[in-house]
């Protein structure tokens, strides 16, 4: 999604059936309509009932939003995913590059490094979540260290900004090489004559790093900070686990989708108003996903 | 973290190594010895962050029932290592048959996936027709919905469809991930229209152009999206659980889930049966990794 | 494209996709109370979580079941710990819920309220005299008729504790708290002499501790909560207290039960309550805590303990209600809760059972001596946890009760709050 702009080349290759680019890309329209947007537009249509999960509801017009309003929760709730784009999406966007650029060269045993680094991201959330828990406890490996260097222990897993902050980094911790790879896809592209043709002109790393892999990279960038802010502001695992289930001390570490889960699933889940919650995550996601592209844009030209 | 263990495995020693002649950078100009050694050292602390926790659990599941594993301060390695955690895994569930059940559902995620994105990829980034941004749009929106809300409903569907309590309702929904389109969408935006308009100028139709250039040249991508596919179906635990009822079908994190509950509750068995979730992630990326490197030039024009 | 038309195409796609909210339950089945008739045919039977330790017990259970009722078949299949209300969520809404089903009071009462559970006064009231009285009304709702599960295992457990811990406090280690002053005196004591490194409890009070410290939980109607009584004011006090001299684990706002029992494996915390089962865990993931843990009574201000109950509910929807009934009392009966209770340290809920000498004789063992003492304090015991009270209201009375140990309200006000928002969730659910 990143560069919408098409290039001239493009409008010179034309010819062809006109049903054949419908038939490509009819397998994935047909699943995400089926199963993704048709399930989704019920949760429109729930979003002003008061159903709930085993009593179908009546229309309220909109009294779930208005709800949302005078609901302490859910502005927590905003304040929470909102600030975790802002914490995790610029650390996204630029260590894995600076990894990808670690491991793209071909040195002695570099394959291992590649496959190790990735290992957070293959292990279950689930998992991961229990390990950070458990390290990060009071009296975990973390704080054990943090104690024989002499800081001694901070309470990671008590304060309500400290779980916010060690969910982050949890976070970043897993999305490193996730979008690592897909730097390292787009690394690939970058060719080597620019790379040589600036280390000839006696250009430094950093200045290379900046004159040549970034502006080659950059498409992908935009994509990276677009994928990551939508899953920033979704976030629910990371913070679901290093704050347990009702989100911290005093729900403080609560986002919107631990709150869309909380009040709308089991068997007395408020559907009706858990479909409202989802309905602003859904909106706010997709102006988050505008102003990436937009901003992508405006540097183009 | 445990970084005194984890420096072992590295394959280290650049000073001896760096005189070697293939010792190169990409260009097969040789890398400097303090460049190599800075690069050592920053790959091993990147090692030490990533695989240290997990190296953790490979050492609690190594660890025998006569020793404490909530002692304070934790103990890394295990004094007695023993593999007998991981038999009695198998011996508690059916490890083999939901082991297989995933495997079934994460290769066929990769094949529908890989054929799926790279079809709609192309055609986002390639093909001109009218409502060509509406059908990118469609796959944005897709991106957006939270999961969370809607899986009662995807659930009701795969009902009406028949298809709940079988590995195809598992598959369904993921089968053709809007994030792996617009991946694959996005590579072949990058590819220059060169390469493309030579075989156009042949005759070739625009199938033929898509098999015999398009898609030889996005080999790296490719390789991702079947990374992510396979991943995303292996790790997933929720939908599968709610799709499936009969644990003659149940895939692998619903049956390591077992491992922990009220009546069982061995932090050696949870341990044991992540290493046995993660291992096979592992040697797949090992394998694939390479394909990452291959990147637009390979078969057709040097961009 | 032109946003009318696109506006136009939504709205288009919406209003035919519209009939979709309201699908549902509702199909096979007449969802009538009569279980008479002949017992066959094919149902489906859920467990929770014990296929990986009990499936030749249960094996064994289906297969002396379909040998008494030829032409029965009976399908058995078990879900995993986690997920399982979103699992009966799912199946209920989309009316595939088997035909019984394992269910704790919290989750009959909602299945009940929509009429996914058969009433078994109406249907069973027969076989109500073979369960102890509490077991069988633990699956009742406040302010309705009928009952809807059969009671199966019950579950209650001792308070163990550290006795290291509480010597290096300058404790007597065999004289643990009996009353809850006792309790709060000794915390304080122990937080004290260890600077608060080490706190005595690991969780916030919960509904259930509300009622074990005597606080009147619902009103008789079960139409609103009365937990913020004078007395519910004074519990949350004392923890005020604890929390603020650090006899309160710092992660007691965010634990879980998994997490307070992990705190009480590495001696972070000295006292942890607990069930016969943990013993054997305790003895596997601790081996050298095991020998300085000391085991004591719960502690009540009311004279019952507290108790789980797990139940087997007959789907109202069930084409086979003869079969199902039948099967559903087939595992709660006397003979098969008994022989499960020696599978595993849980207790049958029929009548009698627990004067078995099983239950009353000791060995000199503490499993013996747990199960012993559990077993005696079962036939008065209490599941405290109101059967209306959902997992939203338990997030609410949480959140309330840390503002107040934080000192953000007080403990009047934060029960002032959780009454009120948990009685506006109970008129929504009702």
């Amino acid at each position: 999604m990143a560069s919408t702009a098409v290039s001239s080349g493009a409008r010179r290759i034309r010819r062809q059936l006109p049903t054949s680019p419908w038939l490509f890309a009819a397998p994935g329209l047909l699943i995400a309509g089926a199963f993704i947007l048709y399930p989704f537009v019920s949760t429109l249509v729930n979003a002003f009932t008061d159903r709930r999960t085993l009593v179908p509801g009546e229309f309220v017009g909109l009294a779930n939003f208005r709800e949302l309003l005078h609901d302490d929760m859910f502005w927590i709730g905003l304040r929470n995913s909102s600030l975790y784009v802002l914490g995790v999406v610029p650390a996204l966007v630029l260590l894995p590059l600076l990894l990808a650029l670690l491991v793209h060269k071909s040195i002695p045993g570099i394959t291992f490094f590649r496959s190790a680094f990735y290992t957070p991201v293959v292990a279950s959330i689930v998992v991961v979540g229990l390990i950070w828990v458990w390290m990060l406890d009071e009296r975990g490996l973390v704080n054990s260290l943090l104690e024989t260097v002499g800081v001694g222990r901070i309470g990671f897993l008590s304060d309500q900004w400290l779980i916010l902050l060690s969910a982050m980094a949890v976070t970043v911790w897993k999305g490193l090489g996730y979008y690592m790879i897909i730097y390292l896809a787009a690394l690939a592209n970058v060719p080597r004559e620019l790379h040589e043709a600036a280390a000839v002109d006696g250009a430094g790393p950093v200045r290379r790093f900046l004159s040549v892999t970034v502006p080659a990279v950059r498409s992908t960038m935009v994509l990276v900070a677009a994928l990551a802010s939508v899953a920033a502001f979704k976030v629910f695992s990371e913070v679901y686990l290093m704050a347990g289930p009702s989100g911290g001390p005093a729900g403080e570490d609560t986002t919107l989708v631990m709150l869309v889960q909380r009040t709308g699933t089991g068997l007395t889940g408020r559907v009706g108003y858990a479909s409202a919650i989802s309905v602003v995550v859904f909106a706010v996601t997709l102006v988050l996903m505008l102003l990436v592209l937009r901003a992508d844009r405006k540097e183009e030209s | 973290m445990s970084v005194l263990e984890k420096v072992r495995p590295a394959p280290q020693q650049p000073a001896a190594t760096a005189r070697e002649p293939r010792i190169t950078d990409e260009n097969g100009r040789r890398i400097r010895v303090w460049e190599l050694v800075l690069r050592y050292l920053l790959l091993l602390g990147v090692l030490a962050l990533t695989v240290g926790p997990f190296l953790w659990q490979l050492s609690t599941s190594l660890k025998g029932p006569t020793e404490d594993i909530f002692s304070s301060p934790p103990r890394f390695l295990p004094s007695d290592p023993t593999p007998h955690n991981y038999e009695r895994v198998a011996e508690t569930i059916p490890v083999w048959d939901y082991a297989l059940n995933s495997l079934k559902v994460a290769l066929a995620n990769v094949v529908t996936n890989c054929v799926g994105a790279a079809l709609a990829g192309y055609a986002l980034a390639r093909l001109r027709y009218r409502g060509r941004r509406v059908a990118t749009l469609v796959f944005i929106l897709t991106m957006l919905v939270p999961v969370e809300g809607i899986i009662i409903a995807q659930f009701t569907t795969m009902r009406e469809l028949g298809l709940n309590n079988t590995l195809i309702g598992v598959l369904l929904p993921g089968c053709v991930s809007a994030l792996n389109v617009l991946l694959m969408r996005n590579a072949f935006l990058n590819l220059p229209y060169e390469i493309e308009e030579a075989a156009y100028v042949d005759g070739a139709n625009v199938w033929q152009r898509f098999l015999r250039i398009a898609l030889p040249a996005v080999k790296g991508t490719l390789a991702v999206v079947a990374i992510f596919a396979f991943m995303g179906a292996w790790d997933d635990f929720l939908w599968p659980l709610i799709v499936l009822s009969d644990p003659a079908n149940f895939t692998l994190t619903i049956g390591l889930n077992y491992l922990h509950g009220t009546f069982a509750n061995d932090e050696r068995l949870v341990a044991a049966g992540t290493i046995i979730a993660v291992a096979p992630l592992i040697v797949l990326f090992a394998c694939l990794q390479r394909y990452f490197f291959r990147g637009v030039g390979e078969g057709a024009v040097k961009g | 494209m032109p946003t009318s038309r696109r506006t136009l195409a939504v709205a288009a796609v919406a209003a035919l996709l519209l009939p979709l909210s309201a699908c549902g339950s509702g199909d096979g089945g007449d969802g009538s109370t009569d279980a008479s008739g002949k017992v066959e045919g094919d149902i489906t039977f859920q467990t929770w979580n014990l296929r990986a330790n009990f499936k030749d017990y249960f094996e064994g259970l289906i297969a002396e079941f379909e040998k008494k009722y030829p032409g029965t078949d009976v399908k058995w299949v078990d879900q995993p710990g986690e997920g399982y209300a979103d699992k009966i969520s799912a199946d209920a809404a989309g009316g595939t819920l088997p035909d019984v089903v394992n269910v704790s009071p919290d989750l009959v009462a909602p299945l009940a309220e929509a009429g996914l559970a058969l009433d078994l006064d109406k249907a069973a009231g027969q076989y109500a005299k073979e369960y102890l009285d509490g077991a069988w009304a633990s699956h009742r709702i406040p302010g309705t008729e009928g009952t809807y599960a059969f009671p199966w295992y019950l579950n209650t457990g001792p308070l163990f504790y550290n006795k290291t811990l509480f010597e290096k406090a300058g404790l007597d280690p065999e004289q643990p708290p009996k009353t809850y002053d006792d309790l709060f005196d000794s915390a304080l004591t122990i937080a004290e002499k260890t600077d608060g490194e080490v706190a005595t409890l690991a969780n916030v009070p919960t509904i259930e501790d509300f009622g074990r410290y005597g606080v009147p939980l619902m009103n008789e109607e079960g139409t609103a909560f009365t937990f913020d009584d004078a007395k519910g004011v004074e519990l949350l006090t004392r923890y005020k207290e604890l929390y603020d001299a650090g006899a309160l684990d710092t992660q007691a706002l965010t634990a879980t039960p998994e997490s307070s029992g992990k705190k009480f494996l590495t001696g972070a915390v000295a006292m942890n309550p607990g069930s016969a089962l943990d013993l054997a865990n305790f003895k596997k993931q601790a081996p050298s805590l095991y020998e300085n843990i000391g085991i004591t009574d719960q502690i009540t201000s009311t004279g019952h303990v507290n108790m789980y109950v797990m139940g087997l509910m007959v789907n109202s929807q069930s084409d086979r209600k003869p079969a199902a009934v039948a099967f559903a009392h087939f595992v709660t009966d006397a003979a098969h809760q008994m022989s499960f209770a020696k599978q595993v340290a849980i207790f049958p809920s029929t009548a009698g059972s627990l004067d078995d000498p099983y239950f009353t004789e000791e060995d000199g063992t503490d499993e013996t001596r747990v199960r012993v003492a559990a077993a005696k304090s079962l036939k008065t015991a209490v599941n405290y946890t109101p059967v209306l009270f959902s997992e939203q209201m338990k997030t609410e009375l949480r959140n309330e009760v840390a503002k107040a140990l934080q000192g953000k309200q007080s403990p009047k006000e934060a029960l002032d709050n959780a009454v009120k928002s948990c009685d506006r969730l109970l008129k929504q659910q009702g």
